[in-house]
């Protein structure tokens, strides 16, 4: 049997420039409010951005960014829905709402492949990729059918939370995958991933203080509202960094290997 | 019309295999359509024949099996085929026809009520075989 999907996924994310997994090994790190920040700044700066949710079990971008979901528009395909006037959007929960999804490995593969296949993307500056938790299907999936993804690692000054983060680090650099930084979220006192980006070489591109509301201010600035600048500020300052650090030289190699025989 | 993403992924495989296989003139290509995905073949149809413009195969060469649906509980082993199922709600469909999986979301196991099963077969569009002069393609 021949899966169909794969020889038109790399067509449906030809346009895209840039491909940004929002990843962590733990849960809890604010992977979700980093993509959807992330997002929502890089829209405001005039980069014409998506935000993917593959986090299927838990998804939740579309609450931090209150997206109305409605089904997609179909065109050839469907059309992503739209978050905070800016950003193209996709989510498995534009079909499941708030219900539980309750999906095993195989089947996560199979509703990310459908999507990849069936999302019409208008052409992106960056696709950001709100990941899920650990090191499992999904970013197993991105490395194998998305073309020449870059991480951007989340993790906070939690010794527990550094030391898994860690764990993920080490496979992206074994699977020579591009890490363009990390992001250390949840900062009260000290910082303390500047030790873990010495030691895998890769930039820390912001810490981000603790926000006891963070959801509720960007549900708020989603809906136009300007963002706090003490937020406001690092998250410009991240997306400037980002935005200057693409991993070209690996993407060029990348996009130069044959694609995978599905037959 | 999403079915014309899926028909433009066909036609896809189908030139990358004639591509690959010396430019050998498309017999036949064999086309399963999982029955889950409720796929309208009108609107398939449609869209296959405008992914095939200026190819060098024509519609004539599909030939489509529409492939009943069968599921298998992990929690009790109930197994059980789609008209077993009981009646799911419009929107909850249109759902499902979208992206398959999210009958995990809206359907239970007519025994158990488990949301805990596998979809043996019938999930959505896939290519059986693809036949090109003198070889073939794909598997049963």
């Amino acid at each position: 049997m021949i899966d169909p999907r794969l020889d038109v996924i790399g067509k449906r994310l030809a346009a895209v420039d840039r491909i940004v997994a929002v990843s962590s090994a733990k849960g809890g790190v604010g992977k979700s409010v980093c993509a959807a920040l992330l997002a929502l700044v890089f829209g405001r700066e005039g980069y014409r951005t998506g935000l993917l949710d593959l986090d299927f079990q838990g998804a939740s971008a579309h609450l931090l960014l209150d997206v109305q979901l409605d089904f997609p528009e179909e065109e050839a395909g469907i059309r992503p829905l739209r978050a905070a006037g800016t950003v193209d959007f996709m989510s498995f929960a534009a079909f499941s709402r708030e219900h539980a999804v309750p999906l095993r490995g195989s089947e996560v593969t199979q509703a990310m492949l459908e999507l990849l296949a069936i999302t019409i993307w208008n052409p992106l500056d960056f696709l950001l990729i709100d990941m899920p938790p650990g090191i499992g299907d999904e970013i197993l999936d991105v490395l194998r059918y998305m073309h020449a993804p870059e991480f951007l690692v989340v993790t906070t000054p939690s010794r527990l939370v550094g030391h898994v983060v860690e764990r993920l680090l080490v496979m992206l650099r074994e699977l020579k995958v591009p890490v363009v930084g990390l992001v250390e979220n949840m900062v009260r006192k000290d910082s303390r991933a500047a030790v873990l980006a010495d030691r895998y070489s890769c930039p820390l591109l912001g810490s981000i203080p603790y926000e006891e509301d963070i959801d509720d201010i960007l549900a708020e600035a989603a809906g136009g509202k300007p963002l706090p600048e003490r937020i406001s500020s690092v998250f410009r300052s991240i997306a400037a960094r980002l935005a200057a650090g693409g991993q070209t030289e690996l993407r060029r190699q990348s996009a130069d290997s044959p694609p995978a025989d599905v037959v | 019309m999403h079915e014309w993403a899926l028909a433009e992924a066909v036609v896809s495989t189908v030139e990358r295999l004639y591509t690959e296989n010396g430019c050998k003139p498309v017999l036949a290509v064999n086309v399963l359509i999982g029955e889950l995905q409720h796929v309208e073949m009108e609107v398939f149809s449609v869209g296959l024949e405008n992914a095939l413009k200026d190819r060098p195969f024509g519609p004539d060469v599909f030939h489509f099996e529409v492939e009943k649906a069968s599921f298998r509980c992990n929690a009790c082993g109930r197994e059980w085929l789609m008209e077993q199922q009981q009646q799911i709600g419009e929107e909850e469909q249109e759902a499902i026809h979208f992206l398959p999986e999210a009958a995990h979301v809206y359907m239970r196991c007519p025994s158990c009520g488990s949301p805990d099963f596998v979809l043996d077969r019938g999930r959505g569009v896939s290519i059986k075989s693809v036949e090109l002069q003198d070889s073939a393609r794909g598997s049963e």
